[in-house]
């Protein structure tokens, strides 16, 4: 059935037109001969409409058509021309039916043709729909592919946040785990920087000697909280042990027991800590017990000062127990503190002990050295006044003997009174010089900034000896002000001048510049003078005390020197650049103010 | 102790009416006095010289206890700093003490030329500070000075005690 609908539902395709044409002439052919030849003589109803049912299976309208137009003209040449011929009537009603079934076929053929070809278009355009359905639940099932393997990718996912989110969970557990660990270290620690901090403040305490090991006992009992009841450090004194201190709600019994029988002896022997879980065990061991109960467990360190044991760091407990490992690392380290605390402070001591020792030596040396010094400065103000008088008296009478026995002197006698005179005033200059000199030596300088022109001016104006006719004084340029004490640089000054007039040839006007050089944070005053001069290899000489290089010239031989140790007392120095008869130039430096 | 009256020899001062002016001279060094005699005399000034050779001496003497008694109010005190017993400062300082002596002039007559003596010795109340003249010459200029300053009528009328240096 499905066959043949299939076969009549076949899309038709037009056949091609020579294929139509031969059909048709066949056909025709087929027909005339059967009509007028073979059946001439017969009237066959619906023969003239049978070839066209070929039509059904040959769909050309045009050979439809044509086939009826044929048959039609076959049916009135043998109507009308061939059986008359052969004597049969005409008969007309026959005629009309012929023509009429002829028409009658073709127009069911029609139809039928029309119907299957309408239906062809349905089929068509249902079998598109059908290719667009397809098409459409393809694409539907793709895309249902796709979200499946989104879903599948979105579900592993969704498992690997899970066991990541799990992983974090663990993780912040452990965190929670060490911060815990690291909030009970940080505790620790800081007891234990408490104690440091306390150990260190014992080393400074130094007036309250008692108060430190009490203060370390305290420090140990905070850090042994909740395991300890009681500690104490004991030390070994002439066959005692004794009770140094102890740190605990209860006192001890008693401040000294036997050394010889002691845990803390046997601990010190061994040089290593060491504990008893049960004293009920040991009874022959004495441990400092309290006034009140009795300790059950003790835990004991030895103290070494330089290296040998000289005591005990104990902790005790009134209940028997075994001390960990830690304990144990905490009593070594809280004893070597303080064993170290301990051997620091008798170095302390000691130190003490010299110190205070040598500032008394450096008090009664000072004190020693003072009273020399004032022995030395009344000593001086003797030689100045005791040692001049009769220095001035003899002065005084070989004038007066001059004076008085004038008409009576020859040459010679006169000679020799001046000479006495002379060497009077010499000696007397010699002293005040050398009493200027030591002054210098002894006298601290305090320099404050001073004008040097100022001064030299006043100086110049004061004595005639540095004013024309006797002598030609100029000042040259600038002068800065110079660091210096006002008395010295007096001294400097009117020492330099003095020279600068005194040391010039007989007959000639002395003739002296000064002026001042800025030199790298010094000022430098030169004082060049027309004088005789100095030999370069004699112009170190000139500064030496009593190092005079002429006797044709009054002097000391101080003046120089007093220049050269009062400039260096405020900080200076002092020079000189001559040449022998072409004059001197001799300078002195200060630190510029 | 000596009491010397020093006259000149040739009276041609017509201040010579009334009785020479009287000059306490506090000294332990003979030479000193024998120097300043000689320059009195060479000056030409007359006038009446007391001197004693410590300090105690002149505390008794200016006070007029024994053997003082009759002892005359000087014009002018000429006083050595350094002297057996007490001290020209001590008997400076005394003076300056002592109700009816305190306006005394005194004069310092000493060899140290030390600043801090003569700051001492100005604190205490000396009228002026001397240094001893090594010559016969600086001996009289210094002499005349002494005279016209403290001790000629004249000088009275001048302000005494002031610092006329």
């Amino acid at each position: 059935m499905n066959d043949i609908f299939a076969f009549l539902y076949r899309p038709r395709i037009a056949p091609r037109d020579g294929l139509s044409l031969l059909f048709f002439v066949a056909l025709t052919a087929l027909a005339a001969w059967l009509r007028l030849n073979a059946y001439g003589d017969r009237i066959i109803t619906l023969s003239y409409g049978l070839p066209l049912l070929f039509c059904l299976w040959y769909p050309d309208r045009r050979l439809l058509w044509g086939l009826v137009g044929v048959s039609c003209l076959l049916a009135t040449w043998k109507t009308f021309f061939q059986t008359p011929v052969i004597g049969v009537d005409v008969d007309i009603s026959m005629w009309v039916i012929q023509l009429f079934n002829t028409f009658a076929i073709a127009t069911v053929v029609h139809l039928v043709l029309d119907f299957l070809a309408r239906l062809g278009a349905q089929k068509t355009l249902l079998e598109k729909i059908n290719d667009k359905l397809v098409a459409r639940e393809q694409e539907i099932t793709r895309q249902n592919e796709e979200l499946q393997t989104q879903a599948e990718e979105l579900a592993q996912q969704n498992e690997e946040i899970q066991q990541q989110s799990e992983k974090v969970q663990h993780q912040s557990g452990e965190l929670q785990v060490q911060s815990d660990e690291l909030h009970a270290l940080n505790i620790e620690l800081g007891k234990r920087q408490a104690l440091l901090e306390t150990l260190l403040g014992a080393i400074q305490v130094t007036k309250q000697d008692q108060d430190l090991p009490d203060r370390i006992c305290q420090a140990l009992l905070t850090l042994f909280e909740g395991s300890a009841s009681a500690t104490a450090v004991l030390e070994k004194s002439s066959g005692k042990l004794l009770l140094q201190a102890h740190a605990g709600a209860v006192r001890p019994q008693r401040l000294s027991w036997e050394f010889a029988h002691s845990f803390a002896s046997v601990v010190m022997t061994h040089d290593r800590t060491a504990f008893v879980a049960d004293l009920q065990t040991r009874p022959d061991l004495i441990v400092p017990q309290p006034a009140i109960g009795a300790w059950r467990s003790v835990l004991s360190a030895p103290l070494r000062v330089n290296g040998s044991p000289i005591g005990s760091l104990e902790v005790y407990s009134d209940q028997p127990r075994e001390w960990t490992t830690q304990e144990f690392k905490i009593l070594e380290w809280v004893a070597a503190q303080c064993a170290l605390i301990i051997e620091v402070r008798g170095l302390h001591t000691e130190l003490r002990r010299a110190n205070t020792d040598l500032d008394r030596a450096v008090r009664e040396r000072t004190a020693e050295l003072q009273e020399m010094v004032n022995e030395l400065e009344y000593f001086s103000y003797t030689i100045t006044h005791d040692l001049r008088s009769p220095l001035r008296a003899m002065h005084g009478f070989a004038e007066i003997l001059t004076e008085e026995l004038e008409p009576l002197l020859n040459e010679q006698s006169r000679l020799y009174l001046g000479r006495m005179t002379t060497s009077a005033t010499r000696m007397d200059r010699l002293i005040t010089d050398a009493l200027s000199f030591s002054k210098v030596m002894r006298h601290e300088m305090d320099t404050t900034p001073q004008d040097p022109a100022a001064l030299l001016i006043g100086m110049i104006e004061s004595y005639p000896m540095f004013q024309p006719p006797r002598a030609f004084v100029r000042l040259e340029g600038a002068f800065p002000p110079i660091l210096a004490n006002e008395a010295g640089l007096t001294q400097c000054f009117s020492n330099l001048l003095g020279n600068a007039v005194k040391f010039v040839e007989k007959g000639r006007l002395p003739e002296l510049t000064v002026r001042a050089e800025p030199r790298d944070g010094f000022v430098r005053i030169w004082f060049e003078d027309n004088g005789i001069g100095i030999a370069p290899d004699m112009q170190a000489r000139v500064f030496v005390m009593f190092q005079r290089l002429t006797k044709e010239y009054e002097g000391t031989g101080i003046g120089l020197a007093l220049v050269k140790k009062v400039a260096e007392r405020m900080g200076g120095r002092v020079g000189v650049d001559s040449e022998p008869g072409r004059g001197s130039r001799f300078w002195v430096e200060f630190k510029s103010a | 102790m000596s009491s010397v009256s020093s006259s000149s020899p040739d009276s041609s001062e017509p201040s010579l009416a009334g009785p020479a002016p009287a000059l306490f001279y506090v000294e332990d060094e003979d030479n000193d006095v024998f120097f300043l005699k000689r320059a009195l005399g060479r000056a030409g000034v007359t006038v009446r010289l007391t001197s004693v050779t410590d300090g105690d001496k002149a505390i008794e003497y200016l006070s007029g206890r024994p053997p003082y008694e009759a002892r005359e109010l000087p014009r002018l005190v000429l006083l050595d700093l350094n002297l057996p017993a007490r001290s020209g400062f001590e008997v400076l300082e005394w003076l300056r003490q002592q109700p009816g002596l305190s306006a005394l002039p005194v004069v310092i007559f000493s060899s140290s030329g030390r600043p801090e003596d003569r700051e001492k010795a100005r604190r205490l109340g000396a009228n002026d500070y001397m240094l001893k003249p090594a010559s016969s010459a600086q001996f009289t200029a210094l002499v005349t000075d002494l005279w016209t300053r403290w001790l000629s009528p004249e000088a009275g009328r001048v302000e005494p005690g002031k610092d006329q240096a």
